[in-house]
């Protein structure tokens, strides 16, 4: 089942929905400045709380997305949901092709998130796709009907290190 | 001409939902991300909790809004689809910050209205239903200080845009309060940008 993206993308009143679920439309200055801001201010505990906030808001999202969409029951479907709904949100392009109920390998070749901290920031010495990471954890906890914080995501290699692509390792946490 | 805020809803509405092939939404000069606001809370209040009640978050928070409605917005009036769409409707200098709040609206950031612009001395932007002050009141209850951090940044960056100095050096050359929040239980968010103190 193909999911008709812009159907779901509403506005009631000054609200905005994407398939029932409240969404704001933020740019790149935004998203990079909240990132850099808890990642200096804090550091890793900073990174954690992006990759959680990610994390829950995903699961939210995809719980939300499945009820609405109760035709979408198989785990291919709901791997291209996920894909689909990442692009269709701005966030990037996401390969789900190696990846499997314990985990896997997942590739990212571009991200709004690396753009953005590119075009604001420049080049970066450590992988930095941490909502990226919790927006996948979240994902796959819905699709494997895992309860949230089942997966760890860590990021082997990123491309706002200059990598040719970003790629994600997600494992039983 | 008046402002037409229908118009530039509906500009954004039809600009965002075109993709191009690497899935990013690249729109009035810059990259836009659709995500559900409760990430944005999770992030902002989180934030708060974990550096503690001095201030020192809410600070950082509400300069990050500033600083991005700073350069966002100035990426908005310098792009393509500004020129197409806004630029015809504007007369005064000072329609330029209804333009602006128009976009705000459009982008989803709450019921926002100018209440008073007084040129170059101070602006009231009035908000109903923002994202934040809901999102504070459902998650912790009822807050002691206005909790509306992005907007209140947002507020002061369009005076700085507009009456502060050449971009970019016109950054955080006003400041704003939020004088009434609905996290507070009050019944609409206010914020007042003024000239900041040198
Ligand atoms: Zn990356
Ligand atoms: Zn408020």
């Amino acid at each position: 089942m193909i999911i008709n993206w812009p159907e779901k993308f509403a506005r009631k009143g000054h609200e905005l929905f994407l398939s029932g679920l409240p969404i704001a439309l933020h740019c790149h200055h935004y998203n990079m400045n909240l990132q850099k801001t808890l990642e200096s201010s804090l550091g890793s505990d900073g990174t954690l709380l992006l990759y959680q906030a990610a994390e829950e808001s995903s699961y939210a999202g995809f719980t939300s997305f499945l009820q609405h969409h109760p035709k979408i029951n198989t785990t291919k479907s709901k791997l291209e949901l996920a894909s689909t709904s990442y692009q269709y949100c701005g966030l990037g392009i996401i390969n789900f092709t190696q990846i499997e109920p314990e985990g896997g390998r997942i590739v990212s070749p571009h991200s709004h998130h690396v753009t953005g901290w590119l075009a604001k920031f420049g080049k970066r010495e450590t992988p930095g796709c941490f909502f990226s990471r919790g927006w996948i954890a979240g994902a796959l906890a819905v699709i494997y009907d895992k309860h949230i914080g089942y997966y760890r995501v860590d990021e082997l290699q990123c491309k706002m290190t200059l990598a040719r692509e970003c790629v994600f390792e997600v494992v039983i946490a | 001409m008046a402002i037409d805020t229908d118009k530039i809803v509906h500009a954004v509405m039809h600009g965002s939902r075109i993709r191009e092939e690497k899935g990013i939404i690249p729109l009035f000069g810059v990259y836009l991300s659709m995500i559900p606001v409760e990430y944005y809370n999770k992030i902002s209040f989180g934030f708060e909790r974990k550096m503690g009640q001095d201030g020192s978050a809410e600070k950082l928070l509400v300069a990050a809004g500033q600083e991005c409605g700073y350069a966002t917005f100035q990426g908005i009036r310098s792009s393509r689809e500004w020129d197409e769409v806004v630029q015809p409707m504007i007369e005064h200098t000072e329609d330029q910050i209804y333009c602006f709040v128009s976009i705000a609206i459009a982008f989803g950031w709450g019921d926002l209205a100018v209440e008073e612009l007084i040129p170059h001395e101070k602006l009231v932007v009035r908000a109903s239903d923002s994202y934040e002050a809901r999102g504070y009141w459902d998650a912790y209850g009822k807050a002691d200080a206005g909790k509306c951090y992005m907007l209140r940044g947002v507020a002061a960056a369009f005076m700085d845009l507009v009456y502060g100095a050449e971009y970019p050096d016109g950054c955080f050359q006003y400041t704003a309060i939020e004088t009434f929040c609905q996290a507070k239980g009050d019944p609409h968010c206010e914020f007042v940008a003024r000239k900041a103190a040198l």
